[in-house]
């Protein structure tokens, strides 16, 4: 009978290309890579840092947690992303953006636009979910405040009370059940 | 006016009474001769004891025939009957008396004799009472109604009883030409027109009494428990020839001539007594199929566990159920039984398989479309599928383990590909709905092999290979002396069952083992080694259990060397030792005696740890052959102290002894306090279920994965989300269950259905 359940279930349609335009024919050997980058992930423990695909039909779209490093003023508090795999992933870098907002001197607070250089020109065929996970975690602890998208926090960054306050004003979780 | 009237009203009236009396003769002839006949008939009807039954005997019959004529012409019979009948009644009590009389008798002694004499005393009665039948019809009819509501209404209770037991026993006299001495057949009831028959009176004297009719549904029961106890006496427990027929052949002998004076008593010639006994002898045949169904709906659990020899039974039975319905009654008891004696966990699951197996083959019997099958080995079914061996016992049995005697498999039985359920064929010409008490679920399986039937217990096959592997590992690295001649044949015959593609696998892994046996032969001819291996391709064998310790000293020199000439034959291989699964041969040279040994590798590692220093601890020893169990390095030590090669001292420190302690020592020494390892058999390859539970660990990390990010879901989401993880092919009932688990770990949080992960 469990047979039959299942079956019954219709078949799950082959995951959709994000972009349009994409070339379907290398779309098998991208979803592959994402099975394994997703596999990787999910064995490799690293603390604080997890994605997943938001749905099963479609790998290209995933959700991603990001906590705020210890001994930061971001310790405690989780944020929420988007990540936006392009059809020639791994040779494009994919498309991140925080959903929750953060106050960060690299990101723009309303639309959750993300300016960290190996997700623009540095990007590599060798990045990973994993590794992109681990260098927006460390951004947060360390902003690049050359290159601000959020002039204002880039300013109060060297006095910690305030920015801790401002960032504060700005948080707001994304509470698990909207999901 | 009126006085005048009435005065002629009168007149009339006794002018027409007279006259009809008179009967037209001069005078009051006519009169006297009616009073006459009147007095003469009431006197000769008078109801008077038995006693003085002679008087009777003084009327002129013909002198009695002419009076009832008289009375009869004048219309005055009504009369005559109702006198008759008042009379009767006032004479009621002699007959009482004699009831009264006899059943206090039979009360007292519980003898159906004396019912029959109280019913050959009764019918005395009846005959000294009965009116001559020239009175006609309608008075001997009245006379009868009345002798017999009375002698019914003083019957006691008791009576019914003693009269079944006096039926009963009419088995036996109808069978003997002359009555037992206890029937006293009183000499007007002998009648000469059947003399074989002794029971012939006694059936007469009920009829006349009305007792017939009035206990037929009594006579029919005696009848009724007169052939169960026959059956219960002669079929219960004889399971080796078929009941049936012989039973009816009984029927035709003993019960029908028997029949003959209940129910055919009237007949005049053959043919009639035939259409008379056909209504109450079907039923009485409708009785012995339903009795004998019973009979075998009760025992039929232990007929199945008696399966092949209790074939016969199992045809009776099917005869039987067509005539009775006992369908729904056997399979409840069945189930039943089957609840109470096979499916709990004190039962085997081999014996539970057998008696499965046994009951797939006795159904089939009884019920070849396989409805009762159907209902019956449900339950059955699901327990299996719950019993965590199942899997292991039906392939054990397909390969024949040779420890068990009785395979499950009929040797007898061709081997065929498994079946799959079948969808039907309306397009059949030969093609038959399912039968009237197939349940909607019930799926008609085709009668196929019991192999199939039993691989049909789960959903698919893939355990069943999966298992097969793990057992044909087992087996394989147990065999010693290079004869693989068996499991190759029994893979042979797998391959018929299960196809070409799913043994592949098998396949290798027999190719390993003769492969190895040939390089072995190379790395031997290069170089001469005291060690075999046998070099298996991990990516097709079951994960064996990891043995993490290491070859000490002289023995991993000689793996080394044996890994050097290996690499040289097959340089795109690599040697990765599994050294536990061995065992090694070994002459233990010590300044005083030489033992030779043949032992499992760890024992040998310690020895050899030995040889470097005297004196170790477990933990040293533990530690220098990398991680064992402590349980196995203890053990392993143990083999050594009960040859005497080693001795254990204080604080687990063990001392090689080079000269062998004194005879003496050995005996006074205290025994060993040191707890007795439990010396399991370690199975060398990891089970289906480990590996499953291997799997689910991985399935956890995606399921906390997509809890983290995705936040609470329901369980059907992560059902469909977990098709993303590789392998999964787990139930949506076997994830709820995993779920469960993990609520109890306290993991995770479940409210309106959503599961969330529990936040510290």
């Amino acid at each position: 009978m469990e047979q039959l359940t299942t079956s019954l279930a219709p078949p799950r349609n082959a995951p959709k290309p994000a972009v349009a335009g994409a070339h379907s024919e290398s779309a098998g050997s991208v979803t592959k890579r994402l099975g394994n980058e997703l596999m990787s992930l999910m064995m490799s423990s690293s603390p604080g840092i997890s994605a997943f695909p938001k749905s099963d039909a479609n790998l290209f779209e995933w959700a991603g947690t990001i906590e705020g490093p210890a001994g930061t003023v971001y310790a405690g508090l989780t944020f929420k992303i988007s990540i936006s795999f392009p059809s020639n992933y791994p040779y494009a870098a994919p498309t991140i953006k925080f959903d929750t907002p953060c106050y960060h001197p690299n990101v723009d607070i309303t639309v959750g636009a993300i300016c960290l250089d190996i997700l623009q020109d540095k990007w590599s065929a060798v990045y990973s979910v994993q590794t992109i996970l681990l260098s927006l975690q460390s951004l947060l602890g360390e902003p690049n405040n050359a290159s601000p998208l959020n002039p204002d926090a880039a300013n109060v960054w060297d006095s910690p009370e305030e920015f801790k306050q401002q960032l504060l004003k700005h948080y707001r979780p994304i509470d698990d059940t909207s999901a | 006016m009126a006085t005048e009237n009435l005065h002629r009203l009168v007149a009339a009236r006794w002018q027409n009474s007279f006259t009809r009396l008179n009967q037209g003769q001069p005078g009051i002839t006519g009169l006297l001769a009616f009073s006459e006949a009147w007095t003469l008939a009431t006197d000769f009807l008078h109801p008077c004891d038995l006693a003085d039954l002679e008087s009777r005997k003084r009327f002129d019959m013909n002198k009695v025939r002419s009076s009832t004529e008289i009375l009869s012409k004048s219309k005055m019979l009504p009369l005559l009957l109702e006198n008759f009948l008042e009379d009767m009644r006032k004479n009621q009590h002699l007959i009482t008396r004699d009831v009264e009389a006899f059943m206090a008798r039979y009360e007292e002694t519980a003898d159906p004799q004396y019912i029959s004499q109280l019913v050959f005393r009764l019918c005395e009665w009846y005959s000294a009472w009965c009116p001559i039948p020239e009175l006609g019809q309608t008075i001997l009819h009245a006379y009868m109604l009345n002798f017999q509501t009375h002698v019914f209404s003083v019957l006691p209770p008791s009576f019914s009883n003693g009269f079944k037991d006096l039926v009963s026993r009419t088995f036996d006299i109808s069978r003997s030409s002359t009555p037992p001495p206890w029937l006293n057949v009183p000499s007007v009831f002998q009648t000469p027109d059947n003399p074989s028959r002794a029971d012939y009176a006694l059936w007469a004297a009920f009829e006349q009494l009305g007792l017939l009719e009035r206990y037929e549904s009594l006579i029919s029961s005696v009848c009724y428990e007169y052939i169960e106890s026959h059956i219960l006496e002669t079929c219960t427990g004889k399971w080796d020839e078929q009941m049936l027929k012989p039973l009816r052949d009984w029927m035709t002998d003993n019960i029908v001539p028997w029949m003959l004076m209940p129910y055919a008593r009237g007949a005049k010639s053959a043919n009639e007594a035939r259409s008379m006994l056909q209504g109450v002898g079907s039923r009485f045949d409708f009785h012995v199929c339903k009795t004998l169904s019973d009979l075998r709906t009760r025992e039929i659990f232990d007929i199945i566990v008696d399966y092949p020899d209790s074939v016969p039974a199992l045809q009776d039975l099917k005869e039987c159920l067509q005539r009775v319905d006992q369908r729904a009654q056997l399979v409840q008891t069945l189930r039943k039984a089957n609840r109470k004696r096979l499916l709990h966990p004190g039962a085997d699951t081999k014996d539970i398989l057998t008696q499965y197996v046994s009951i797939i083959r006795c159904l089939r019997i009884v019920d070849p479309p396989g409805v009762l099958l159907f209902k019956v080995a449900d339950p059955i079914r699901k327990y299996l599928r719950e019993r965590s061996d199942t899997i292991r016992c039906i392939v054990a049995s397909l390969v024949g383990d040779g420890e068990s005697g009785d395979s499950l498999v009929d040797e007898n039985e061709p081997i065929q590909p498994l079946q799959q359920m079948q969808v039907e064929d309306y397009t059949d010409p030969s093609w038959e709905p399912e039968p009237i008490d197939a349940g909607p679920d019930f799926r008609t399986n085709k009668p196929s092999d019991v192999i199939s039937t039993l691989v049909s217990i789960y959903d698919s096959k893939d355990l069943f290979v999966k298992e097969l592997q793990v057992l044909l590992a087992q087996r394989l690295l147990a065999i010693t002396d290079g004869n693989f001649e068996r499991e190759r044949r029994n893979i042979e015959i797998l391959k018929i069952r299960f196809g070409e593609a799913a043994l592949q696998v098998c396949e290798v892994m027999l190719r390993d083992m003769t492969d190895s046996k040939r390089i072995d032969q190379h790395v031997q001819s290069q170089q001469d080694l005291p060690l075999q291996a046998t070099i298996i391709s991990r990516h097709f064998w079951p994960p064996l259990q990891a043995g993490n310790f290491v070859m000490p000293g002289q023995f991993k020199e000689i793996q080394d060397e044996y890994a050097k000439e290996f690499n040289a034959f097959k340089p795109d291989k690599k040697l990765r030792w599994l050294p536990h699964l061995g065992t090694i041969t070994l002459d233990v040279v010590l300044k005083d005696r030489t033992i030779n040994a043949c032992v499992p590798p760890l024992d040998a590692a310690f020895l050899e740890l030995f040889s470097t220093k005297d004196r170790w601890t477990v933990d040293e020893l533990i530690a220098a052959v990398g991680s064992v169990d402590r349980t196995a390095a203890l053990k392993a030590l143990s083999t050594w102290v009960d040859i005497g090669i080693l001795k254990e001292e204080e604080d687990n420190q063990y001392r090689l002894l080079e000269v062998a302690e004194a005879e003496s020592d050995i005996v006074h020494k205290p025994p060993p306090t040191r707890p007795v390892p439990a010396a399991e058999e370690v199975p060398t390859a990891l089970t289906v279920q480990q590996q499953q539970a291997e799997q689910m660990r991985v399935f956890w990390k995606f399921i906390e994965g997509m809890l983290t990010n995705l936040g609470a879901l329901s369980l059907d989401r992560i059902q469909t989300m977990l098709k993303i993880a590789p392998n999964y092919n787990r139930t949506i009932e076997q994830l709820a269950a995993f779920m469960e688990a993990a609520r109890r770990e306290g993991l995770v949080t479940v409210k309106d259905g959503m599961w969330k992960l529990n936040r510290q």
